[in-house]
């Protein structure tokens, strides 16, 4: 604690410090800020920390000394188990359904985007689509799964990744079109005008001109939304039945409900099932704040 | 200028749109008829009978528990969130050694997927092995019973949550604070105003706007909660954990009760949607 205080206040006062304020003071308030500082990084970083602990001891192990963080005798047992229990084939489950749905809704969403942006609707059709979009993002999921259950049972899609793909469009595509809006409305219309004028069609713009320019848009969207399919529990519980179907999340929820002792799996599962994302939530961090700034417009 | 052909219009609109309408408006529909049906799920058949759908649901206090559950757990823990992330972003507003690895620490929940989320906290609540109970012990402090104690269970449920989603508060909020220009804080600074003053009086009303949006998707989505519940307790002990979503899922997939469960499907609906009506009025009423 103490060496993180000396090398941190030099940092700290070079940027904060009044005029006034007393040198006492000001070393009581950076105190202050790095013990609520250390609170806050430890209540959220601890249960990570513990999850991968967990994933790596011996079972038999966290039973007797739990307070430990770190594997006293660190094991692979549990993703060797893993790795025979059909891990991969989840995985790829998952991966094959989030990669689709997100693909799906970024298309179908970036062309209705570039057209709300661009077009003039006949009597402001805009305006009541965008209300659907937003009604469709407030509405409770389950409020629709009893009939959606029976339009895939009428489609013959139960039980299968195109069906899942399918309603996952309920959270993947208002989400697509709300966050590609404002990155289409950056794109300066000047350059569609003249390309327009030299006998452009609307396939060539959006090919050579818009979709380019919102690449960045496009790519921070496709990771939201690829994080939000991968993570989706409940349509996947209600409509997948055959375990070798299961995505990921409904796979660690059979483990939690059935075999609650087995924890090391469990965190074992945890653990690799968010290491992709973990991975890149360091990347999009500076687009989470651009994202958000963008829904207050 | 903008585009005026309609063919391309059409082109360019119908694919979402008709998607959408097959996925929440075809839906929405059919919740309407069943409501006010009864329907025999074996048969396929449909029987209008007005009311009584809604009347059972009245009398019915695994429903009111649900409702008085859902609409507790939203307030209290949508108004903590935003306590707690307005707190935290107000701690990350400045420059400090660090800072890039600390963000997406306190984001990583938020990544993770809920079942994951629940997996640990699982694990973390276990009367016996638990790391809470074992860190409570080692202070001396007697263990808790955290999701088998009615009274309690609820705000277990309420932590983890709180845990997962209390970065999104923050994130929002910090991408307003950041977003005051440099010119006012200097002025304020330069008026003598410091501290809690300053704090209350000139950064607050500038970020009113990102703490009603927080408060508003936050407590949108707190009033859906179906996960947490589904893997930490199962609506349980008793119904002291059971919400909305949980009980039309029982209703709909478990008890094949498709008029209760569409007539509670679409009270809720209705809630969800009166909730976000009140919050876009009182958030475009603070942005003008």
């Amino acid at each position: 604690m103490s060496a993180i205080k000396q090398t941190s206040v030099p940092v700290f006062s070079d940027s904060v410090a009044a005029p006034f304020s007393g040198v006492s003071r000001l070393s009581a308030r950076t105190l202050g800020f790095y013990l609520a500082l250390g609170a806050a990084l430890t209540f959220f970083a601890l249960p990570i920390v513990w999850m991968a602990g967990i994933a790596f001891t011996p079972s038999g192990e966290y039973v007797s000394d739990s307070l430990s963080l770190l594997p006293a005798h660190p094991t692979l047992a549990h993703f060797e188990a893993l790795w025979r229990d059909g891990f991969p084939g989840r995985l790829a489950n998952t991966l094959i359904v989030a990669v689709g749905a997100t693909l799906l809704a970024l298309s179908l969403g970036f062309l209705a985007s570039y057209a709300l942006v661009r077009f003039r609707f006949p009597r402001r059709l805009d305006h009541a689509f965008l209300l659907l979009v937003l009604v469709i993002k407030m509405m409770p999921p389950i409020v629709v799964a009893i009939p959606l259950f029976q339009l895939l049972k009428g489609l013959g899609l139960l039980d299968s990744k195109l069906g899942l793909i399918l309603v996952y469009q309920v959270y993947t595509l208002p989400f697509c079109i709300w966050m590609l809006l404002s990155f289409v409305r950056d794109v300066p219309l000047s350059l569609e005008q003249a390309a327009s004028l030299e006998g452009a069609g609307l396939l060539r713009r959006l090919w050579h001109i818009v979709l380019p320019l919102c690449g960045p848009g496009l790519a921070a969207t496709f990771i939201f939304t690829l994080i939000m399919a991968w993570n989706e529990f409940l349509f996947a519980l209600l409509y997948l039945s055959t375990p070798s179907h299961f995505t990921l999340p409904l796979y660690v929820s059979n483990f939690i409900t059935e075999n609650e002792t087995f924890w090391g799996q469990l965190m074992g599962i945890g653990l690799l099932s968010s290491l992709p994302m973990l991975l890149m939530a360091g990347y999009v961090q500076r687009y989470l704040l651009r994202g958000f700034a963008m829904q207050m417009k | 200028m903008l585009f005026r052909s309609r063919l391309q219009l059409l082109l360019l609109m119908s694919p979402a749109t008709l998607l959408l309408a097959m996925l929440t408006l075809y839906p929405i529909s059919q919740i309407l008829i069943n409501a006010f049906s009864y329907v025999d799920y074996v048969g396929a058949e449909r029987q209008f009978v007005g009311l009584d759908n809604f009347v059972e649901l009245s009398e019915d206090w695994f429903f009111a528990g649900a409702i008085k559950n859902s609409l507790s757990f939203s307030v209290l823990a949508s108004l903590l969130q935003v306590g707690l992330g307005l707190a935290l972003a107000v701690l990350f507003d400045r420059q400090f050694a660090g800072r890039r690895f600390a963000l997406p620490v306190i984001i990583y929940p938020m990544m993770l997927s809920t079942l994951v989320c629940s997996a640990i906290w699982r694990a973390w609540y276990h009367y016996d092995f638990g790391f809470l109970n074992n860190a409570l012990l080692s202070l001396g402090l007697e263990p808790v019973q955290w999701l088998f104690d009615p009274d309690m269970a609820l705000f277990s449920v309420m932590l983890v949550d709180i845990w997962q989603w209390t970065p999104m508060a923050f994130l929002i909020i910090l991408a307003g604070l950041q977003s005051i220009p440099a010119d006012i804080k200097d002025a304020a600074l330069t008026d003598g105003a410091r501290g809690w003053r300053r704090f209350r009086h000139i950064t607050l009303p500038l970020i009113m706007p990102q703490v009603l949006l927080a408060l508003l998707l936050r407590s949108i989505d707190t009033f859906k909660l179906f996960d947490k519940v589904y893997a930490l307790t199962g609506g349980g002990p008793g119904n002291s954990t059971e919400t909305l979503s949980l009980f039309i899922y029982k209703q709909g997939f478990k008890f094949f009760n498709l008029g209760l469960a569409s007539a509670a499907a679409l009270l809720m609906l209705t809630i969800a949607c009166a909730l976000s009506a009140v919050y876009a009025w009182r958030y475009v009423g603070a942005k003008s």
